[in-house]
């Protein structure tokens, strides 16, 4: 019988799931657009002025037009590409820290790892909102604070769950045999251990993606995120006063576009963990 | 299932006992759309604090409740005051028989009459330096020797008001001289502000740190403790002196009902309650249920309120609600600061001006109810004359683009982007981000810097900005009021957030201003309003225009810039409330 490698079967496993397929669909075709929007080749020019202001949904602009008669889809386009680089930049900068502190703290532990446990729960316990507001005052309005904030601050589940892994791997027979045969501790940790553990960074990474997502509409929309560019939280913003007026389609785009990628990234993230958990194969 | 029927009923009992409208008392609901900080007069800066302040305390002059122009009229004075020829020295009289609420701060318990020794007192407590008034601006360099109190008293570690100071001195219990150093015709305004109300010494001392929250004052209605809940209710004061309602106002009061009550003693309600509504849509909606008797329409809510041919909608009409239209005394602008060096620049400030599409913006933010800005000094004030055009607030991209190049900055060349600061709430924002889309099409680049009020504030007063955004409504009725935003020594922290300065002006204005009012000082405040609306020291915006919603059964209610006084006015007619309630 041919045996599949681990993540063979793992994307077999996941293909097979038509949720997970649809949300990998979705999340990489959120991934294109904002690819297409940051190479400048859609929405580049959202800024222009289309039509009237406020006009309703046509088949011209699918999504109306806002208060300075500009595209509401080129502003989501554009707003996804904002998201998007926010998710990818925040889970650059949030991965490595968790997964190196982790590893250190669950590896070593002792005073390495009272030292990094003492910064996690500092961390997680002031809260978020608070932590990202003063940071991005500190720093200064705009998408640089943004990614520094929440990559600084959205870490530490994933090293939580890393130092809880790797404690538990570290004790068992391969890696006693890795130190048998005269592998350092570098070695062992990451040549050995750090494999092992991957598919929580995988897990992990979409709901961090997710999170960032839903945390840069908030900042956005308490006017401490992106500035003069369109993210869907300014818009959210601008149609807290317009739907007085009844103009709906603003806050219905940029709802629906978080909602979609946020939904697509949670399913995504259990398919992943149902796949990837080799405690689950066979399931 | 039990539970859940549990759950519902209990939902029910929840939501389905809201309040009813009542139509047995005698009161009147109002809204005040910011969160009250506390009942200190001197601290009262802005317009909310000032109406909440101005329905327990009272000033030695209000302004009349009906008669345009503003007319002053005595109010704890018994008479207006007399004033020596050289214009320097006031004597007030004041009115007896007026009483402090009862308050445990009064030996038994009962509030006793207010006397000269209060009134001084009350004008002192705003140059003491250890409280930090929000309101001693106003009397900063006026009276003789209060500067000199203030600062000696820096440097003790109690104040010592039984000192007595030449500029403020007592002739008997009822009379009051002030000393002015130099004239300042808009004196009798200051004791018409709520900075200026009179309070009592022994609730002050009484009541210590807390004195904000516990209002001891003369006027028609009572709160007898301030807290930070949704809803103030004052009720009226049974001791309240015989004040009453006007018998003459402006021509056509009469036909609007505003002298059905000549004559009678006010108050004429019962009780006041003011709610603290803070977001537009909930305050509209609290209106249109009834519940409030008068709503000031702002920003989205204009659309709604009414037609493009600004009548009222006859959605409203059908319910016998009152529409309420009135130019305010006041002024919006873009600033320049000044002090950069590329605002020097003359005609990039004139291009910058005449690229501003007013007629875009008055459409999106005012519903085309403002009216452009040709000066600083708005219509109605002495000082504006309608016969003014200011040639650069037409829009015209040609010629700005024609004054850019002549600035040096040909197509915007040369410039660096420019940060435009202003609040961090979404029309703020919008209305900077429609500035920079004017501001493209000559080529000059603007980013928009969004703050909170402080942080706007803070960087204004250390003068850390390019530019920022500014509404500025008239204190009193005094064209000087505006012509100061742009007087050289009032530069940050003072009101001229511009930093502008300039010789010719600052010297026609220290003339002006010492004047009393006559066509000679008009001429000089107009001659000032065009010269410095030429010379653009603001990309000028608007003079905005108030607009009330009154529910039909509010009587006596009329538009009114400087409005703290005019509550104790206002009455409530039941039986149509009765009758109107059942269209909502």
């Amino acid at each position: 019988m041919k045996e599949n490698s681990l993540w063979k079967d793992a994307f077999r496993r996941l293909v097979t799931d038509k949720f997970a397929l649809g949300s990998l669909l979705i999340v990489l075709t959120y991934a294109i657009v904002a690819l297409l929007a940051a190479s400048g080749l859609i929405a580049a020019d959202w800024a222009k002025e289309v039509g009237g202001s406020n006009l309703p949904p046509s088949t011209e602009h699918w999504f109306g037009t806002d208060i300075f008669g500009r595209d509401v889809l080129a502003k989501l386009i554009r707003g996804t590409q904002i998201a998007m680089s926010v998710g990818l930049v925040t889970s650059l900068i949030a991965i490595p820290i968790g997964v190196i502190l982790g590893a250190l703290a669950g590896y070593f532990g002792g005073w390495v790892d009272d030292v990094i446990t003492w910064l996690y729960t500092t961390f997680s316990s002031i809260p978020n909102i608070m932590l990202l507001i003063s940071i991005t005052m500190i720093l200064g309005k705009g998408i640089f604070a943004v990614y520094i904030a929440l990559g600084a601050t959205s870490w530490v589940t994933l090293c939580r769950l890393i130092r809880g892994e790797v404690m538990k791997h570290k004790e068992r027979e391969y890696v006693q045999a890795a130190e048998a045969i005269g592998g350092g501790h570098f070695r062992k940790l990451f040549i050995h251990i750090l494999p092992n553990v991957t598919h929580i960074v995988i897990i992990n990474t979409s709901l961090q993606f997710q999170f960032a997502i839903k945390s840069e509409v908030i900042l956005s929309y308490l006017g401490l995120g992106v500035q003069g560019e369109p993210s869907w939280g300014t818009m959210i913003d601008d149609a807290k006063l317009e739907l007085s007026r009844g103009v709906w389609w603003q806050l219905a785009g940029a709802t629906l576009a978080m909602f979609v990628v946020v939904l697509a990234f949670n399913l995504l993230g259990d398919a992943l963990r149902d796949s990837l958990d080799p405690k689950l194969k066979g399931k | 299932m039990k539970p859940l029927v549990l759950l519902v009923s209990a939902l029910l009992l929840v939501f389905g006992c809201s309040k009813e409208n009542k139509f047995d008392e005698r009161e009147i609901n109002l809204i005040s759309p910011e969160k009250i900080a506390g009942f200190d007069p001197i601290n009262a800066s802005d317009r909310y604090s000032g109406n909440e302040t101005g329905k327990v305390y009272e000033g030695l002059f209000e302004f009349h409740p009906l008669k345009r122009p503003y007319e002053l009229m005595p109010n704890l004075a018994e008479s207006m005051p007399t004033v020596s020829e050289d214009g320097l020295t006031y004597t007030v009289k004041l009115r007896r028989g007026v009483l402090f609420h009862d308050s445990p701060a009064f030996k038994d318990g009962i509030g006793r009459e207010l006397k000269a020794d209060d009134v001084i007192y009350s004008l002192k407590r705003l140059a003491d330096p250890k409280l930090n008034a929000k309101g001693w601006w106003l009397l900063d360099e006026r009276l003789v020797g209060l500067n000199e109190w203030r600062a000696k008293h820096a440097l003790l570690d109690v104040t010592n008001y039984d000192e007595v100071i030449e500029g403020l001195q007592k002739v008997d219990d009822y009379s009051i001289q002030m000393k002015l150093k130099k004239p300042f015709p808009q004196f009798l305004y200051a004791l018409a502000m709520p900075y200026t109300f009179i309070v009592a010494k022994e609730a002050v001392e009484h009541f210590g740190k807390q004195f904000l929250n516990y209002p001891v004052g003369t006027g028609a209605f009572i709160l007898p403790k301030f807290e930070q809940t949704s809803t103030i209710t004052y009720v009226r004061n049974p001791k309240f002196r015989e004040k009453f309602y006007p018998t003459e106002g402006e021509e056509g009061d009469d036909k609007l009902g505003l002298l059905a009550d000549a004559g009678k003693k006010i108050p004429l309600v019962d009780k006041i309650n003011v709610h603290i509504i803070v977001e537009s849509q909930p305050k509209w909606l609290s209106f249109m249920k009834a519940k409030e008797d008068l709503l000031e329409v702002k920003d989205v809510n204009i659309q709604q309120t009414i037609t493009p041919e600004k009548e009222l909608k006859t959605e409203h009409k059908e319910k016998g609600v009152r529409l309420i239209m009135k130019p305010m005394l006041d002024v919006t602008y873009f600033a320049f600061n000044h002090e950069e060096p590329i605002f020097k620049n003359r005609k990039l400030r004139q291009a910058m001006n005449m690229a501003f599409d007013r007629a875009g913006f008055n459409r999106l933010f005012h519903e085309n109810t403002g009216f452009e800005a040709h000066g600083p000094v708005p219509p109605g004030l002495g000082g504006n004359r309608k016969e003014f055009k200011n040639p650069f607030i037409r829009y015209d991209l040609d010629q700005a683009k024609r004054l850019l190049v002549e600035a040096g900055y040909p197509g915007g060349k040369g410039l660096p982007t420019i940060v435009v600061q202003t609040r961090s709430d979404t029309v703020a924002r919008q209305q900077v981000e429609f500035f920079e889309k004017s501001m493209e099409k000559i080529g000059i680049n603007i980013d928009v810097g969004t703050n909170t009020w402080p942080e706007l504030v803070n960087k204004v007063t250390k003068k850390q900005h390019q530019m920022y955004t500014m509404a500025w409504g008239a204190d009193y009725p005094d064209a000087e009021n505006f012509l100061g935003l742009l007087y050289c020594p009032n530069q940050s922290p003072g009101s001229n957030g511009a930093n502008y300065c300039n010789p010719d002006f600052d010297a026609l204005y220290k003339t002006a201003t010492v004047l009393q009012d006559s066509p000679e000082r008009t001429a000089m405040y107009e001659k000032l309003n065009e010269s410095v609306a030429l010379d653009a020291p603001w990309v000028l915006g608007f003079h905005r225009t108030d607009i009330y919603l009154a529910q039909a059964w509010l009587k006596n209610f009329k538009h009114m810039e400087f409005n703290h006084s005019q509550f104790q006015y206002l009455n409530v007619d039941l039986e149509v409330k009765k009758q109107l309630s059942k269209k909502f």
